[in-house]
């Protein structure tokens, strides 16, 4: 690549002036404000329906959610402020630790598992032979099954009686689970439905980060004496880190706030075994009517995404952008 | 409480605050419904299939009846989330004039401060409110005030499969049968091997595990609340005698097939795997019309052969006053003998009033629908129910982690009643 280009910057072709007219500047500059003020106005215009809307539906209700931690309220009769003691009372909350424990525990697996399997679904499906259209659509099929139809598939699937997964234990003589029904298994079994639902949804991500990979750089590799593999390793997964960082944000974010899947399987049980956060939250909020108690789990919980997702930003940044901010 | 299948599945958004709040933020911007001088009013209700025909057709018929009235049907998406429904209404401004609400929602709603309150109004002698059974009455009245009107009624009983008694050759339950018996017999119509059970009990520790207990805890002479409903009383010789029965069917013997909550126990009835279950009339249009089965008591203990029902309400709330009188006229003459029995021959709901079975309608009824005798005669057997508190659902909470611990033989009886009843005593103090 050269440096130096022959053809002259775009204003460097234009006729200069040696000496500036006395009113041309600043007029020149009035114009420019101008234009930059009507711009700014047409722009603001433009997205007041996006900006509304977020408004709305996201920075009010926000706000107004972390008013009512401060409050004891039923949604019913007005609320009564009660300062922190929806807070302390979350330290002292047994359940509250159970279900941020089993949050941690599904995040802690759910994400790396999903990231590593996409990434070797993606690398599988980056590849010209015949009918990958069929085995791409088929591994992105669950990302658009809906959650309620998994929730009931799996259930069937994993039934300790009569389902199909222990059946085939019980027949290769391996060692069957109770799945869902079984306190010390259930948190697992929803790891595996989701992970089953999440793979698709990664590996399209990685297979558009890996398609976007100059086909020239991995074979310069090889000509420099590298293996198939040791490409791939050495220099498309560290290209993928962009994209990595993009999915490892967006799976953790998506497994702390874990609710629909748990409340179509197991609906946080057998005996809390996987009462996750939002799931307490829900409960709190929508079968006890504690309001004020779960905006605080909100509170809590919209605190630790912003945390995590801002060390995460840091920790997976390009670094061929220059660590700026992208 | 009625658990209508097929309506469970509610989906909420994963961002619970957002959605928490999205509804309280509304409020700012809802207005009201607009007032027509009581003209119009509006009856949010969860019925499908059958029930939501014979109740439009009832609303049309009344429409007709009344020119200068108008009543409109809301769907709510399904009565088991009828109570968060409501309470985004209000919360939004824009509530209905009659709403349908299962009886344990009652408490957590009599704190609205728009509720009608019709202690006064159901002594109107047109009312006949003393001919309701007496545990709907008592589950539509909350600290001495009443909240609501009967909607339906249903109670549990014990249905069971013909053939497999027969293939078992064991003689089919009678409503002298004891625990005992009925332990007996589960065991027996067990086959580990070809996974078939005995019995089916819904595990996922919601209401619908903690009901079916309650009906033993009463059988066997307990009660969940002391009567001022301060303190927890089922850590109590009837409590353990009625765990350790669950546990020595579900632990011991493994004759109990475990549903987490998704209603496969139904299926699993019909595939002839489940040979008796503790259900209600809801069940029974759903069971295929290959399965011969037959409809008893539920077992006794000592004799007390007690059931639990379920009684669901209708609740009026205000808009003004015209409205309001429309509501009361309308649900008064819903709920009324002759109407009911018309909306029970259409359903086989069961009749909400004693004299519904006097009425000539009621031959109709029997007659297409033989195996719901068992049920009306069952509300006799209806001898207490559920407190109305607003605590209640944490109270049916900790009581389900307790039944359930036990069910999967996490907990012996004993320690389970200990902590249940501990956390029982935290959520009765708001702690």
């Amino acid at each position: 690549m050269t440096s130096l280009s022959k053809t002259p910057a775009p204003s460097q072709r234009r006729p200069r002036t040696i000496l500036p007219r006395p009113q041309q500047q600043p007029e020149r500059a009035r114009r420019w404000l101008t234009r930059r003020r009507s711009d700014a106005i047409s722009g603001w215009l433009m997205i007041t329906p996006s900006v509304v809307l977020i408004a709305v539906f996201g920075l009010i209700p926000v706000v107004w959610s972390f008013v009512l931690s401060f409050q004891q309220n039923d949604l019913q009769t007005p609320g009564q402020w009660v300062g922190l003691d929806n807070y302390r009372q979350l330290i002292h909350d047994p359940v509250f630790a159970d279900s941020v424990r089993h949050t941690l525990v599904y995040t802690v697996l759910f994400v790396p598992i999903t990231l590593g399997l996409s990434l070797l679904v993606a690398a599988a499906l980056n590849r010209r032979i015949r009918g990958i259209t069929v085995y791409r659509l088929a591994v992105f099929i669950p990302v658009v099954t809906s959650t309620i139809a998994t929730g009931v598939i799996f259930t069937w699937l994993l039934d300790p009686d009569y389902g199909l997964v222990d059946t085939i234990l019980g027949k290769l003589g391996l060692p069957t689970s109770g799945f869902f029904s079984s306190p010390s298994a259930a948190l697992y079994a929803v790891v595996g439905m989701t992970v089953w639902g999440w793979i698709g949804f990664g590996a399209l991500i990685f297979l558009a980060g890996l398609q976007g990979i100059p086909q020239d750089l991995i074979e310069a590799a090889q000509i420099d004496g590298c293996s198939k593999a040791g490409a791939f390793w050495r220099v498309q997964v560290p290209l993928l880190r962009p994209v990595t960082g993009f999915l490892l944000v967006w799976l953790t974010i998506n497994s702390l706030q874990l609710f629909d899947e748990v409340y179509v399987t197991t609906k946080g049980g057998p005996l809390h075994a996987t009462t996750v956060v939002v799931y307490y939250l829900y409960e709190q909020a929508f079968q006890f009517f504690h309001a004020g108690y779960a905006a605080a789990i909100a509170t809590v919980l919209f605190v630790v995404i912003a945390l995590v997702t801002i060390v995460q930003l840091r920790l997976t940044r390009d670094p061929a952008a220059g660590g700026e901010r992208r | 409480m009625a658990v209508r299948r097929g309506t469970r599945f509610g989906r909420f958004a994963a961002g619970a605050a957002a959605a928490l709040l999205a509804a309280t933020t509304l409020s700012a911007c809802g207005g009201g419904s607009g007032s027509d001088g009581g003209s119009t009013i509006e009856v949010s209700h969860g019925y499908t299939d059958v029930e939501a025909k014979a109740l439009t057709a009832l609303a049309n018929q009344w429409n007709t009846d009344h020119p200068n009235t108008k009543v409109k049907l809301l769907f709510n998406g399904g009565n088991d989330n009828a109570l968060q429904k409501t309470v985004a209404g209000f919360t939004a401004g824009n509530y209905p004039d009659v709403a349908y609400e299962f009886g344990s929602s009652a408490a957590q709603l009599a704190r609205q401060p728009k509720l009608v309150d019709l202690t006064d109004k159901v002594n109107a002698p047109d009312v006949k409110w003393s001919d309701f059974y007496p545990s709907e009455r008592e589950a539509a009245t909350v600290n001495g005030k009443v909240v609501g009107f009967p909607a339906l009624v249903d109670n549990l009983a014990l249905v069971y499969n013909k053939k497999l008694f027969a293939q078992a050759g064991i003689a089919p339950p009678d409503p002298s049968w004891t625990w005992a018996d009925f332990r007996a017999a589960a065991k027996k119509l067990t086959n580990a091997s070809t996974h078939n059970y005995g019995w089916a009990y819904v595990n996922d520790g919601s209401e619908d595990t903690v009901w079916r207990f309650l009906a033993m805890l009463w059988q066997a002479g307990g009660d969940l609340l002391t009567p001022d409903h301060s303190k927890p009383a089922f850590d109590s010789a009837a409590g353990l005698a009625a765990l350790q029965q669950l546990h020595d069917m579900a632990v011991t013997d493994k004759s109990v097939y475990l549903d987490t909550g998704n209603g496969n126990y139904l299926n699993l009835f019909n595939s002839g795997k489940i040979a008796m279950l503790w259900t209600g009339p809801w069940d029974l249009s759903s069971i295929n019309s290959d399965i011969k089965y037959g409809v008893t008591l539920l077992p006794g203990y000592n004799g007390n052969h007690e059931t639990i029902s379920g009684p669901d309400i209708y609740m009026l709330f205000d808009h003004s006053s015209g409205r309001t009188d429309t509501a009361f006229k309308f649900v008064t003459w819903l709920t009324s003998a002759p109407v009911h029995l018309q909306f029970a021959i259409r359903t086989g709901d069961l009749p909400v009033r004693k004299s519904e079975t006097e009425l000539p309608g009621y031959k109709t009824f029997l007659a297409k629908y033989p195996a719901e005798k068992v049920f009306v005669q069952n509300l006799d057997n209806v001898k207490h129910v559920r407190p109305n508190l607003p605590e209640y659902a944490q109270v049916s909470s900790a009581v389900g982690q307790m039944v359930q611990s036990v069910l999967l033989g996490q907990a012996q009886p004993a320690d389970a009643l200990k902590s249940g009843s501990s956390q029982v005593a935290a959520a009765l103090t708001g702690s």
